[in-house]
């Protein structure tokens, strides 16, 4: 009857200790998924978003990148290289132009060609109600670049990769 | 592609659907992206080693206008003509009610179709 006992409180300590260990020292994967979700949850945007809210979400957005990220889109000719600021600037009138906004990234498939890169393919969905016009859908493959700068993961690179082409 | 699929609604993927054959212009493929949970529903309309154009809505493919009852909206595209390589399949949607630029349509390897909406 102690043994038993003296087994269920070490298989209990065993358990807490793998939950530890994976909450508090997540795996680099988890790390680089996170900030995905993060920017996920900052450009989105919900109706009737307050000012303040809104200043917030976009200080938040520009930290996620590093202090240049290149921009690779053929389509709308917006490819070139982008500072912190600007990509601030640029989150800032974008979701001006919404009423809502909902951006969501799906099939994350992760690889670290180096130690401090990694190199992401996703797919990603933006869609949202305009201040004007109708209803925004868009689905794109998209190949993303992360600098791991500071201990921190930090977008470097996105190219939009031409699923179908004109 | 409505009016022949709703947009955004529910629908099996027949996987094993080209994998003895190649996709057939009129085909209805489902395209992938990055993975399996976005895909695309989009109709062949040409393949590879054809020409492939619009003139005033009208699809042509190696010069020869094509039949699409399936399009129900009428438009007034006009794309110049262009060649499907080899390995590739070009794909549009059934409704063709948007403006050109606003349609997302073109040409996508074979590799990325998946298989066929199974009804």
């Amino acid at each position: 009857m102690v043994k038993t006992k003296y087994i269920l409180i070490a298989a209990i300590i065993v358990v807490a200790g793998v939950w530890a260990t994976v909450f508090f020292f997540p795996s680099e994967e988890k790390k680089v998924k996170k900030q995905f979700a993060l920017l996920s949850e900052w450009v989105s945007k919900d109706p009737g978003e307050s000012t303040l809210t809104m200043a917030q979400k976009v200080r938040k957005i520009g930290a996620l990148f590093a202090e240049n990220c290149e921009l690779k889109e053929p389509v709308y000719s917006l490819s070139g290289s982008y500072t912190r600021e600007e990509i601030t600037s640029i989150a800032l009138q974008g979701r001006a132009h919404f009423f809502s906004l909902s951006l969501k990234f799906y099939d994350l498939n992760i690889s670290f060609p180096e130690t401090e890169l990694a190199r992401v393919t996703l797919t990603g969905k933006l869609t949202g109600k305009p201040t004007s016009g109708e209803q925004m859908d868009e689905t794109r493959e998209l190949e993303c670049l992360l600098k791991k700068i500071e201990k921190k993961w930090l977008f470097s690179q996105f190219e939009v990769v031409e699923v179908l082409k004109k | 592609m409505e009016p022949s699929y709703r947009n955004g609604g529910f629908n099996f993927c027949w996987r094993l659907r080209y994998l003895f054959s190649d996709p057939k212009r009129c085909d209805v493929v489902v395209v992938r992206f990055a993975g399996s949970k976005v895909m695309l529903l989009k109709r062949v309309v040409a393949v590879g080693g054809e020409h492939v154009e619009f003139r005033d809505g009208r699809l042509l493919v190696d010069g020869k206008a094509i039949d699409e009852p399936y399009v129900r909206y009428p438009c007034n595209w006009n794309l110049s003509p262009r060649d499907v390589e080899k390995g590739h399949v070009y794909v549009i949607g059934d409704n063709r009610s948007t403006p050109m630029e606003n349609h997302y349509f073109g040409q996508a390897s074979v590799k990325r179709v998946v298989g066929a909406p199974l009804w």
